[in-house]
């Protein structure tokens, strides 16, 4: 350090100076692309058109949007009663959790919430002699949340039985954590490349297996059955690390007294984990639950790479639809309406997580 | 350590096993000829042990094709993203945790709220944006994007905030300027967090697809997870399964080497990142 030199920046100056980099990237890459994108999203905007000739873009407003989630001669009954039927009963079972006292108020809403959109969501389809605008982008999102709902209970459950087996701080859960983490760590590419060989009905790995034990190899990747199960296999093998890794941060704010003092009372192994890891464990479920589910509604590469949306749209999912209306169509302004759209959800998601994270602090 | 413990080792080897089976079969494969690959993809215990066994893939792979010429892309971009971060991450970070100035609280809200922004929500704009200053198909085009996510502000901020005041008092006495303190005393004291934000970084730049494949359209650009994905839709045919799958393995070695070697910073690192945005 050098001494005897007396002036130096004040703290606001500092201050500034300091920020400025972080600032300005974050005003042009971020602050401007979100905003610039939902100005996109009011036009009607050929990719091509507009590189060749930049006014040639159309205001529309909202259309957009309407191109996208509407349709004509839409109308609301009981389209869907099996998906229906279960929001009603779902929002009956939360009534009669809430009135006995039996869930915290951030689970009602949450339950009640999701129950309330079973009900209403289903319901919308087209009358006599309407359509949907956009005929695919509703099951679009529909096998997104597919895809969330399997993957997450998936990746949650498998991540919380191993956790709570490998609680304990010896050398040999060590190295089992660090086998279940590794695949953690892989990119996107090697894990679609690893499991498209090892789906693959002629070369696959899985398939050998089969053959010797006297089957018939599934044809995993092109079957519709079978198609969104095996993306949602590969992503359970990639991303159950993280889970387990918060699962584990939660398990070790238990005391071992509890256990110690259950143990006592006779309840070890199973029972213990039902009657004392779940409900100190609650919490962190909660926490992971919601960063699976903000992770997966993101899921692009799986799809992208294993089976190209297919076959038949079974596993198309929002980011590749987005993806593809962008930058296959030429269709930027329906593109970034799409991706609004996303943001909404994702934004929705991120408050819950906030205020998660808000009550832990406290 | 009694029984039960053993019991449960065992037990809990057998999904482990399973979880390792999928990348063991890819390193097998890759050490096998493609001709025996053609034919069957099991011939010593399933394909897992590498038997009949051959380097030639990996020989193929540095003497023709781009996969050498990728990685080396993926590492100019992954350092040069990690050294970016750092730098806007560690500065923000200090100054909004260390230092007094108006209009503080607005800008912590505004660095807030793009943390719920994806960056599959932006990808469209960026594009455009890019586009229109012709900057696609080149390193900074790569880097620049994830320079302005607010996560490793919020990390650096957390771990500044938790120092105690008195550490730059004394130097404020002395009469040391603010940016002083900054690089001589708190920079230093900061390393930890900076590794784990450092691997979050290489971690993500190294990994990332979406990105990549809508900015990087010419070959020489790719990175190695995008040269992967556009040699795995042919790979049968073309260029053969050893092969692919050495490139596969190449691909991931830097990153399970960082997490051998770092485990308990990437474990902290995804955990962050993951928890946080």
């Amino acid at each position: 350090m050098r001494q005897g030199r007396k002036s130096y920046l004040s703290q606001q100056q500092s201050a500034w100076l300091l920020l400025a980099p972080f600032l300005v990237t974050y005003a042009l890459f971020l602050v401007y692309p979100f905003f610039r994108g939902i100005w996109i999203s009011l036009h009607d905007w050929n990719l091509l058109a507009v590189a060749f000739n930049p006014d040639a873009k159309d205001f529309i407003g909202l259309r957009n949007y309407e191109r996208v989630m509407w349709g004509r001669n839409i109308e609301w009954g009981f389209a869907a009663p099996l998906l229906q039927g279960l929001g009603l009963i779902g929002l009956a079972f939360t009534a009669f959790l809430h009135r006995t006292n039996r869930l915290s108020r951030f689970n009602t809403i949450a339950l009640g919430v999701v129950s309330l959109l079973l009900v209403v969501l289903p319901g919308f389809h087209p009358g006599e002699g309407g359509r949907w605008y956009d005929r695919r982008f509703w099951p679009t999102v529909g096998n997104t949340v597919l895809f969330v709902g399997l993957t997450v209970p998936g990746v949650t459950i498998s991540a919380l039985l191993l956790a709570a087996g490998m609680n304990r701080e010896t050398r040999a859960m060590g190295i089992l954590r660090t086998l279940f983490f590794l695949s953690q760590v892989l990119s996107v590419t090697v894990v679609t490349l690893i499991w498209q060989i090892m789906f693959s009905p002629r070369q696959g790995l899985i398939a050998n297996i089969t053959e010797v034990m006297g089957g018939t190899p599934i044809n995993w990747l092109t079957d519709q059955q079978f198609a969104m199960a095996a993306i949602v296999i590969a992503t359970v093998w990639w991303s159950l690390g993280i889970a387990m890794i918060l699962f584990l941060a939660g398990l070790q704010d238990i005391s071992s007294e509890i256990y110690e003092a259950a143990a006592l009372d006779n309840a070890r192994g199973a029972r213990a984990f039902w009657y004392i890891t779940l409900p100190n464990l609650r919490r962190t479920i909660t926490l992971v639950v919601v960063l699976q589910i903000i992770l997966h509604f993101q899921v692009f590469g799986q799809s992208h790479l294993m089976t190209q949306g297919g076959p038949n749209d079974t596993t198309q999912v929002l980011v590749r639809y987005i993806y593809q209306t962008g930058f296959r169509d030429s269709e930027l302004g329906r593109a970034s309406a799409m991706a609004v759209f996303l943001f909404v959800i994702m934004g929705a998601f991120s408050v819950i997580q906030f205020i998660i994270g808000r009550e832990k602090d406290e | 350590m009694n029984r039960g413990y053993y019991w449960l080792v065992i037990a809990l080897s057998i999904p482990a096993f399973i979880w390792l089976v999928p990348t063991l079969w890819m390193v097998s494969l890759s050490f096998q000829p493609n001709d025996v690959l053609a034919r069957t993809t099991s011939s010593t215990a399933f394909g897992l042990v590498p038997l009949p066994f051959t380097a030639d893939n990996y020989a193929a792979l540095f003497t023709f094709g781009q996969t050498p010429w990728w990685f080396l892309n993926s590492l100019i971009v992954s350092l040069g993203m990690t050294l970016g971060v750092l730098a806007v991450s560690t500065t923000a970070g200090y100054a909004l945790a260390r230092l007094d100035f108006p209009f503080k609280r607005t800008i912590l809200v505004i660095c807030l709220v793009g943390l719920m922004v994806p960056e599959q929500a932006v990808f469209i704009p960026l594009y455009t944006m890019f586009a229109d200053l012709g900057w696609h198909n080149s390193y900074h085009a790569l880097i620049l994007p994830r320079m302005a996510v607010p996560i490793g502000v919020f990390l650096m901020l957390q771990f500044f905030r938790a120092i105690p005041q008195d550490i730059e008092e004394a130097a404020r006495l002395d009469g040391v300027g603010w940016l002083r303190i900054f690089w001589y005393i708190l920079l230093p004291l900061a390393r930890p967090a900076m590794m784990t934000l450092a691997i979050l970084t290489f971690l993500y730049a190294w990994n990332d697809y979406l990105w990549p494949l809508v900015s990087a359209q010419q070959r020489e650009y790719y990175t190695i997870t995008l040269g992967l994905a556009s040699i795995q839709s042919n790979f049968a045919q073309s260029e053969g399964l050893g092969r692919v799958m050495a490139s596969g393995v190449i691909a991931s070695l830097p990153v399970v080497i960082l997490f051998l070697i770092f485990q308990r910073y990437v474990v902290q690192a995804m955990t962050a990142g993951g928890s946080k945005g």
